[in-house]
């Protein structure tokens, strides 16, 4: 159906000035850019505003804290107070807005301020030590799961009602159900304690002592041994989900017109499953996949903590026991740039794939 | 005569240099590794200031039992004899007018570095105390330096057991490693004129300062290089006065809480445990064949009233209710075999009871055995009675809602409190639980906005009035800011006759040097306590530590008197026993390098 509006017949016709495509293209998608932009910035500041005010609504400052645990040795109130107050680089009494202001003051310094709990420690030192473990862990279970995922999902539609189907569809099923904390446990007591497989102290930890930081093969082998473990269940607490995903994409891919048309003109299998079936299946895992890139900077905080993997999930979960306000804000902060960046990454990547998404419903070029 | 000239040098160089070889087999570290474990911090959080809490080595250390192995106090107490053996004191005691408290440092002890540990180093470390509010001040004026190694606490008030007590646990630091903050810190103290905020200002510097090593007055010392991710090693070094006696080269602190230190308990590579482990994982070490060490851990599970809500501000049906909780069911679905059921009821701790008070004290005593009747007529009494459901109902007909508030994280106390919930609906009231995150359930406690919760009593120490500290003051409105109501008791009111003031007594208990004295006013604290039931103390639970004897050998048999002193509160029996040598590696552990 037309859309082209109707023109009268005696008014003459401006001569446009078409501007060549690529111009166009250009412009469109840099007014798109600009607009995701603005809205992460602005998703940014209202995440960080909120969660300022959230971790502050929690019961129980630093201070109070500090106050219960000396308290708890037999200590009076006032002395317990006394010493608690002494203890932090925090002022329970300070008014909130106050706080929020030298908080957004600090932040536009890209200063994160020190820890509350630990005075003279940087909440970016603390952040610069420990992101660096969790995206590689998290992100390098992530990537491999989505790889095995997207191939053995297409397999799996592809050759639907086999018994490999069958058997992998069960198996990622249970996969898909299973906590991460619970395969991590599953993967020490079994794998260390009862069948032996491996020393549960010797894979603890993100490097073995005493081996200096640097690109040496003994290194490398040794972080690469240490990221066993947390790898492994992140793969397989991820997998399940991947698997199941893509096959069900696919099995709808594979029941468009344009496969039928492929088959009908009579491309070889390969290139049919590979440039027709998997290509157009894996879109909607790609928005998936750059979502969950954003949440590989929460890492995974039980597991990190089972494995004493020293990534940011162990360390904010010190910082929230302890209600170190500013490590957990500097945390949250980095969690929800990453999310942000990422969906923004989505958006920009889907409306590359998609020109639909890109222009807007209904709009024409 | 060349070559009797060249044999007689050769001689004396042999003979010269005999005591060095002797010497240097001395000063060799022994072989063996302990394998132990504790939740230490990494770096950058990770420091070497001993005035902090967080981060700090209070917190890499464990300050109930490695801290005392680093960092010597003056003395370790034994619970079942009352006594205190020395450490890095070798003699203390009250003066002879009981107006001060004087210790002397053992002769010849030196820091690792090989400096001698003097009466200066006690000064300038309670310099650094007074900067940051220690509670010795509470007790003490001064701290003086008598000679280089003996030191006075001059008292601020009636000399005190528990000042004893603070000043003997108390770790003694290498100050020289602070700067010229021990010198300010001096300064400051001598300053009559120095202001609260000048105090604050030296406070802030202290805290965030940061130490570049650890200088030990123990026989094990680390560096910021022995801290790695898995684990910690703390390293032998030769000039503590302990040096000689240890048969551990290094300890290994493997890094993590309970959840953690799980499989390495269960895969043999984690000799002993101070973490709190549940029932049933208890149950798996000992089908492992780990040998469990019951220790006293200081604390129990108590219900707690809002006695601002109706009707618990009734005597009878406080006491009702510690007659319908059968408290065997409810000490074993609290922690397993790591919990007994209360038996005195006195508000100290069942095993300090017979320290602490007098037998008459502890015979007048009601133990409030399980009686379902006892409990009915009690109900009775206060005017309530049954409906057709067996629920008690008021004289209007109303029944006794209650919300049960406990906190979900800790596993003992959310164990207590749905037992008792259960034993209570039993027996007719209409509980209901609610679990909320541990600080919250605090916090509700100390706003009074609860009707019932749990939380602990008692306590890991020596002297009563810290034993009826919890929860009577630490939750009650006469020890908490002002506002804050929490269980909401009323500590003056008329007892026997006269008019008294429970909070004052409970301060009091515990004064002055005289035993007996104080067993007989704890008689009195605890016959009110017992009577009026602010709380009623469920169980007494102790600390159930795994201890793997294929990787420790020489700890000691079930029943020695060493494990009475309870595995809080710096007393830990592991000090003792590895400062004196009295625990060694196996074949396992002999050469470990796992």
């Amino acid at each position: 159906m037309s859309t082209v509006p109707a023109q009268s017949p005696t008014t003459p016709v401006p001569m446009a000035v078409i501007k060549p495509w690529h111009t166009r293209l250009r412009e469109r998608l840099f007014g798109y850019a600009i607009r995701v932009i603005l809205q992460g910035l602005i998703t940014v500041w209202a995440v960080t505003t909120f969660t300022f005010f959230l971790i502050r609504l929690m019961p129980g400052n630093p201070v109070d804290i500090k106050i219960d645990q000396l308290m708890q040795q037999g200590i009076p109130y006032e002395i317990a107070r006394n010493q608690a107050m002494g203890l932090f680089a925090f002022n329970p009494d300070e008014p909130l807005p106050v706080q929020y202001l030298a908080y957004l003051g600090n932040l536009l310094r890209f200063d994160l301020g020190n820890s509350i709990t630990n005075p003279g420690v940087r909440v970016i030192d603390q952040i610069a030590a420990f992101l660096p473990w969790t995206l590689f862990s998290v992100g390098s279970g992530l990537l491999i799961s989505f790889a095995l995922g997207v191939t053995l999902g297409t397999a799996m539609a592809y050759w639907r009602g086999s018994v490999f189907d069958n058997v992998l569809t069960a198996i990622a099923s249970i996969l898909y159900g299973i906590p991460d904390y619970i395969i991590a446990l599953l993967l020490l007591i079994v794998g260390g304690v009862q069948l032996r497989l491996f020393q549960i102290g010797e894979l603890r930890g993100a490097v073995d002592p005493g081996i200096a930081p640097g690109l040496t093969l003994e290194y490398i082998g040794s972080v690469l041994k240490h990221a066993l473990l947390p790898v492994s269940t992140y793969v397989l607490a991820s997998v399940g989900g991947w698997i199941l995903t893509m096959k069900s994409s696919t099995i709808a891919t594979l029941g468009e017109d344009y496969i039928a048309v492929a088959k009908a003109r009579g491309l070889p299998e390969r290139r049919i499953l590979t440039a027709y079936v998997a290509r157009n299946a894996m879109l909607p895992l790609v928005t998936r996949l750059a979502i969950s890139i954003g949440f590989v900077v929460g890492g995974s905080v039980i597991v990190e903590e089972l494995f004493q993997y020293p990534g940011l999930g162990r360390s904010l979960l010190r910082a929230i026991n302890s209600r170190d306000y500013t490590t957990m804000q500097g945390i949250f902060l980095v969690i929800s740039i990453s999310v942000v960046v990422s969906n923004m990454l989505a958006d920009l990547m889907m409306g590359w794939l998609d020109p639909r998404i890109r222009l807007g419903k209904g709009h024409r070029d | 005569m060349k070559r009797l000239l060249i044999a007689v040098l050769a001689l004396a160089l042999v003979l010269g240099m005999l005591p060095v070889a002797a010497q240097d087999t001395a000063l060799e570290a022994p072989e063996g590794t302990l394998l132990g474990t504790w939740p230490y911090v990494l770096p950058p959080e990770h420091n070497f200031n001993s005035f902090v809490t967080t981060g700090g080595v209070n917190t890499n250390l464990n300050l109930a039992l490695y801290r005392n192995i680093v960092q010597l106090p003056p003395a370790l107490f034994m619970w079942a004899t009352g006594e205190y053996v020395p450490l890095l004191a070798e003699s203390w005691g009250f003066t002879e007018d009981n107006s001060a408290y004087e210790i002397t440092l053992v002769e010849g002890a030196t820091w690792s570095n090989g400096e001698p540990i003097t009466a200066d180093d006690v000064v300038n470390t309670y310099a650094f105390g007074r900067v940051m509010n220690w509670a010795h001040f509470a007790y003490i004026s001064d701290v003086e330096k008598v000679d280089d190694r003996t030191v006075r606490f001059v008292f601020t008030t009636e000399p005190s057991l528990l000042a004893e007590r603070l000043i003997l646990k108390e770790p003694i630091v290498y100050t020289p490693s602070y700067g010229d903050l021990v010198d300010r810190a001096l300064e400051l103290i001598a300053n009559e004129n120095a202001t609260a905020e000048d105090y604050a200002a030296l406070q802030a510097e202290l805290t965030s300062f940061r130490p570049d090593e650890l200088i030990a007055s123990g026989p094990y010392t680390y560096t910021m290089d022995d801290v790695g991710d898995a684990y910690m090693t703390l390293r032998w070094h030769p000039n503590s006065i302990f040096s000689d006696d240890v048969k551990f080269g290094e300890i290994r602190l493997w890094a993590g809480e309970t959840e953690a230190t799980t499989p390495l308990v269960l895969s043999g590579e984690l000799g002993h445990s101070t973490n709190v482990y549940p029932a049933s994982t208890i149950e798996a070490f000992q089908a492992q064949g780990i040998r469990m060490i019951a220790l006293p851990r200081g604390y129990g599970a108590a219900l707690l009233f809002n006695h601002g809500v109706e009707p618990l501000n009734i005597k009878e049906v406080r006491q009702a209710m510690a007659y319908a909780i059968e408290r065997e069911e409810n000490a074993f679905l609290t922690n397993g075999i790591g919990a007994t059921a209360t038996q005195y009821m006195a508000g100290i701790l069942d095993e300090q009871v017979p320290l602490l008070m007098t037998e008459e004290g502890i015979a007048a005593l009601n133990r409030y055995e399980y009686d379902l009747e006892r409990a009915a007529e009690l109900m009775e009494a206060a005017g309530f009675t049954r409906n057709d459901e067996g629920k008690w109902v008021d004289a209007d007909g109303n029944t006794i809602r209650l919300e049960y508030t406990f906190p979900a994280e800790f596993a003992d106390f959310a164990g207590a409190a749905q037992n008792a919930i259960d034993q209570l609906n039993r027996f007719g009231f209409d509980i209901t639980a609610r679990a909320l995150p541990w600080q919250e359930a605090a916090e509700a406690i100390r706003q009074s906005d609860f009707e019932l919760s749990v939380w602990s009593w008692g306590s890991a120490s020596p002297f009563a009035s810290r034993h009826f500290f919890a929860p009577t003051q630490r939750f009650n409105y006469t020890d908490l800011p002002e506002g804050q109501r929490g269980i909401n008791f009323e500590m003056e009111f008329e007892w026997e006759g006269e008019l008294i003031n429970l909070d004052t007594m409970i301060d009091e208990v515990s004064n002055g040097l005289d035993a007996e004295e104080q067993r007989r006013r704890a008689d009195k604290v605890a016959k009110i306590i017992n009577e009026l039931l602010p709380f009623i103390p469920l169980n007494v639970e102790l600390s159930i530590e795994p201890l793997n004897e294929d990787l420790i050998a020489g700890a000691p048999p079930d029943g020695d008197p060493i494990l009475q002193n309870p595995a809080g509160g710096g007393d830990h029996w592991m000090i003792w026993y590895i400062l004196n040598g009295l625990v060694e590696p196996t074949d396992i552990t002999r050469n470990y390098a796992g």
